[in-house]
């Protein structure tokens, strides 16, 4: 039992320090994808902190990401290249440079913060009414952060942020995150939260404020997200746009192909879809394979994930890993075993 | 002339009513399907979108409006259908969550076919832009387009109610609608109730493409997607568990964006979707069913 | 013997692991009523919602006229003639009561005939002819019960199958809803009547069966209608 329990933090952990491997044994420019792929397992098990557990939907993570880039990015700035790209900031984040590490807890507590003002009201609501809602906070983070100049860039781009994203902090903070949502399953709260998943009268009914269990989820959540959102401003110039819609619809898709109610689903989700992402994305610039001139048309890399997420969502709904946690096939060999003995 | 309070003139009036219209027949588009199958159809604005692509092909072909319109027509009731076939028929068992998740992906889906397709860049339907022009009404310069699309939108709302109020099958859909189980167990065929909300938003959504690119002839992959968007807010906002108010609340979206558009200079306007959106979750959390609603009428799922 | 209208042979449902039907048998032939009597929980509705297709059943069979309905859906089992009049009266409170009727014809198989039986139903229902053009929201209790036998009926049904129609009606309008069944009955119509009222399902109906935990325990005849409760308890225990 206990090794079972181990063996599921072990193997998403295993999956990331593969990939880590992969990228340092890769060109530079295909090491880009695996660092954008490890930043997408951030996102996607902040993802399924939340929704994996409570089984709300939420359409909203992405505004966390995105608060967490802003944070990252307008604070660690040189303070000589902002005004250039952010001449209306606040006078006081326009006077003040953080590092590195700094950068990124900040960008998880700002993340953790936005989540909790949006989670007080928001985590009354379930099914639709939460679709819909986190919908519209998405559009409404958004729509602030493009035209509201004093904290942010607006309709710039965040370039000149240091690019501290490497190989090395990607996979670190991969692995935080998988290690953070392995203990945060483990612990009491989330094993109340997801009996109000599996059935929230009786979970009530024996005294589990769900309200208080999804909120405590969707900060934690909105944690992970801010901080997936400081390692993307620290690996590639970030704006608005890169923070909205696309973002959503990829890193829903990587968990619910992984298999959105097991940690596992979320990590494999992220790192398959990134993989088949990354390999469109350098086919539609044009590539070789098997000696063949490969030229896919811009597109295709959503018009691939959209199929393919739609063919999960019709023919396993529980996504490739089932939503359920690794555990090892030996185990069936030997069930085999007694059934013969008997 | 202009009506002193906003320094709005009655162009902008005009035309925003046209748009107000244009929303409410979305709108109706997205309730249909809601009210039948419980499901809200992010993928709706695609719809326009292919529509919208039939006639740009139309018109860069030199084919004549008689063609156009018609193939417009034939694509997005065609694509409707297949919709309905390929996705949310396997899905109808499935959480209103999930199906949520799924149509978001077939938007995007859509959308990336489209890109494939026809590139980024976009392309130009320009058949109908002779109704851009102004026609001078008691001294007065209004876009034709504004009324046609008022025009037509109440014709489409008069035919609507007619058809489901007079006849059997409207009957079914307004059953099925309140109460899909006990309209199935009395008999009501449910595939050919689906169907028919189904084409009849697909119809809707194949009108509102010739009137969106009459406005705007540059087609593009995310063409009425922002549409979209708001009108799904003014179906929340109205009550999507009603046909009425959820049409209410997309002509009000449309009226308001048009007249606060137009009027409105940018630095104030832009914050707008944020207050939509806004208006959008304080609904949800207070009356989810939704503003023009009477009390003991708000049956939306809740927890 | 002749096959009877409505046959349920060995009926088990099960809703996920519990098991609300457990080998329920019994049939209804034109001009009876059958009683199905039982406390909440009984496996009762689940019988009737098997019949119309509405849950599949896990074994057994439901055969109308001798043929099996098993598997087919709900609007098609009520065009093979067997109308519900379901658990709580389930009338569409936003339409008219005139469009509530006309509802009842989608289970019809053929649209001749239907003045005629929307006579007999007016007939039938007074108060529902005289409040055709009301919202059926605004009926009282008694008259949306009316008003969804009323809408079973319009549908030409051979099987009635009434959930429950006594729930929460005053004493006067429980007599007018079991009177109307007589009637009904007297026209040639198979009733299943699903009921808590056992003694006065008993009195009324030509069997009663009783159901406890999905089986069936017991069956009784309108002679034991004075007895009912004191049978019923003692098979309870």
């Amino acid at each position: 039992m206990r090794r079972a329990l181990l063996l599921q933090l072990l193997a998403p952990l295993a999956l990331v320090a593969l990939a880590a491997l992969v990228g340092t044994l890769v060109s530079t420019s295909t090491e880009t994808y695996v660092i954008n792929a490890l930043v997408n397992v951030v996102i996607v098990v902040a993802l399924y902190v939340f929704i994996g557990n409570s089984g709300v939907l939420s359409f909203g993570h992405i505004s966390f990401v995105a608060v967490g880039a802003w944070a990252a990015g307008v604070l660690s700035m040189p303070v000589e290249e902002k005004p250039a790209i952010m001449p209306h900031l606040f006078g006081l984040l326009g006077e003040h440079t953080v590092g590195n590490i700094w950068s990124l807890a900040l960008a998880a507590a700002v993340g953790a913060a936005y989540a909790l003002v949006v989670g007080l009201p928001l985590m009354r609501l379930s099914g639709l009414g939460a679709g819909i809602a986190t919908f519209g906070v998405l559009e409404i983070t958004h729509n602030v952060l493009r035209y509201w100049e004093k904290i942010g860039p607006g309709l710039n781009t965040f370039s000149a942020v240091p690019e501290t994203t490497g190989l090395l902090q990607a996979s670190l903070g991969a692995a935080l995150a998988v290690i953070v949502a392995f203990g945060y399953r483990r612990m009491r709260f989330g094993r109340l939260l997801s009996a109000t998943r599996e059935d929230a009268a009786a979970a009530r009914a024996v005294g589990v404020s769900v309200y208080r269990q999804r909120l405590v989820a969707f900060v934690l959540s909105g944690a992970l997200a801010g901080f997936a959102g400081g390692l993307l401003v620290h690996m590639l110039p970030v704006n608005t746009e890169s923070v909205y819609l696309d973002l959503t619809f990829l890193t829903l898709a990587m968990l619910v192909i992984g298999g959105a109610t097991s940690l596992w689903g979320a990590v494999v989700g992220a790192l398959a879809v990134s993989a088949v992402d990354s390999f469109l994305a350098e086919a539609e610039s044009g590539i070789h394979l098997f000696g063949r001139s490969v030229d896919f048309p811009a597109g295709t890399r959503i018009v691939v994930v959209g199929a393919l997420m739609a063919l999960v969502l019709i023919l396993r709904p529980a996504g490739l890993t089932g939503g359920r946690e690794f555990s090892v096939p030996l185990a069936r060999p030997r069930r085999l075993l007694t059934k013969f003995a008997r | 002339m202009t009506v002193a309070v906003l320094n709005i003139d009655w162009q902008t009036l005009a035309d925003a009513t046209g748009l107000g219209a244009i929303y409410a027949l979305m709108a109706v588009g997205i309730g249909l399907v809601f009210g039948v199958l419980r499901l809200v159809n992010f993928a709706y604005g695609q719809l326009v979108m292919a529509g919208a692509y039939a006639l740009a092909f139309a018109s860069e072909h030199g084919w004549s409006l008689w063609v156009g319109i018609p193939l417009c027509f034939a694509v997005v009731v065609t694509l409707s259908m297949l919709m309905d076939r390929i996705v949310f028929r396997p899905l109808r068992t499935q959480s209103p969550a999930v199906m949520l998740v799924a149509t978001f992906a077939v938007a995007f889906l859509l959308q990336s076919i489209a890109l494939l397709w026809f590139g980024p860049l976009g392309k130009i339907a320009s058949s109908l832009a002779t109704l851009n022009q102004p026609v001078t009404v008691s001294g007065v310069d209004i876009r034709k387009i504004a009324i046609v699309a008022i025009g037509l939108g109440a014709l489409c709302l008069l035919a609507l109610v007619l058809l489901l109020g007079r006849t059997r099958v409207g009957l079914h859909m307004r059953a099925a609608a309140m109460d899909f189980r006990t309209a199935e167990l009395l008999g009501v065929r449910a595939g050919r109730v689906i169907g028919a909300a189904v084409v009849i938003s697909g119809v809707l959504a194949a009108i509102v493409a010739v009137m969106l690119t009459v406005q705007n002839p540059l087609v593009t992959p995310d063409f009425a997607l922002r549409d979209t968007i708001l009108v799904l807010a003014g179906v929340v906002l109205g009550g999507m568990n009603r046909l009425v108010p959820a049409t209410l609340g997309g002509f009000a979206i449309g009226f308001a964006s048009g007249l606060l558009g137009g009027a409105l200079p940018t630095n104030q306007s832009q914050y707008l979707p944020s207050f939509l959106f806004a208006a959008v979750i304080l609904v949800l959390l207070f009356r989810p069913g939704g503003l023009f609603t009477r009390e003991g009428q708000q049956a939306v799922e809740r927890v | 013997m002749s096959t009877p209208l409505l046959a349920i042979e060995g009926l088990e449902v099960r809703h996920g692991a519990v098991t609300a039907v457990h080998g329920l048998s019994l049939e209804v032939d034109r001009g009876e009523i059958v009683g199905l009597i039982g406390p909440n929980g009984a496996g009762k509705s689940s019988t009737l919602h098997a019949i119309m297709g509405a849950v599949r059943p896990a074994a057994g069979d439901v055969r109308v006229r001798g043929e099996s309905v098993v598997g087919k859906r709900p609007e098609e089992v009520a065009r093979q003639g067997v109308a519900l009049v379901p658990e709580g009266r389930r009338i569409f409170a936003e339409l008219s009561v005139e469009e509530n009727l006309k509802l009842g014809l989608a289970g019809r198989r053929t649209r001749d005939g239907a003045d005629d039986d929307f006579a007999r139903v007016y007939e039938l229902f007074p108060a529902v002819r005289e409040s055709l053009r009301r919202k059926a929201g605004t009926l009282s209790g008694g008259q949306q019960q009316q008003l969804a036998i009323a809408r079973a009926l319009v549908a030409d049904p051979e099987v009635l199958l009434l959930d429950e129609p006594s729930l929460g009606l005053a004493p006067r309008m429980v007599d007018v809803v079991f009177e109307t069944l007589v009637t009904i009955r007297d026209r040639g119509l198979a009733v299943l009547l699903v009921e808590q009222r056992a003694q006065r399902t008993v009195a009324l109906a030509d069997r009663s069966h009783v159901l406890a935990n999905g089986q069936q325990r017991l069956t009784l005849g309108p002679e034991s209608a004075d007895d009912t409760a004191a049978l019923v308890s003692a098979y309870m225990a």
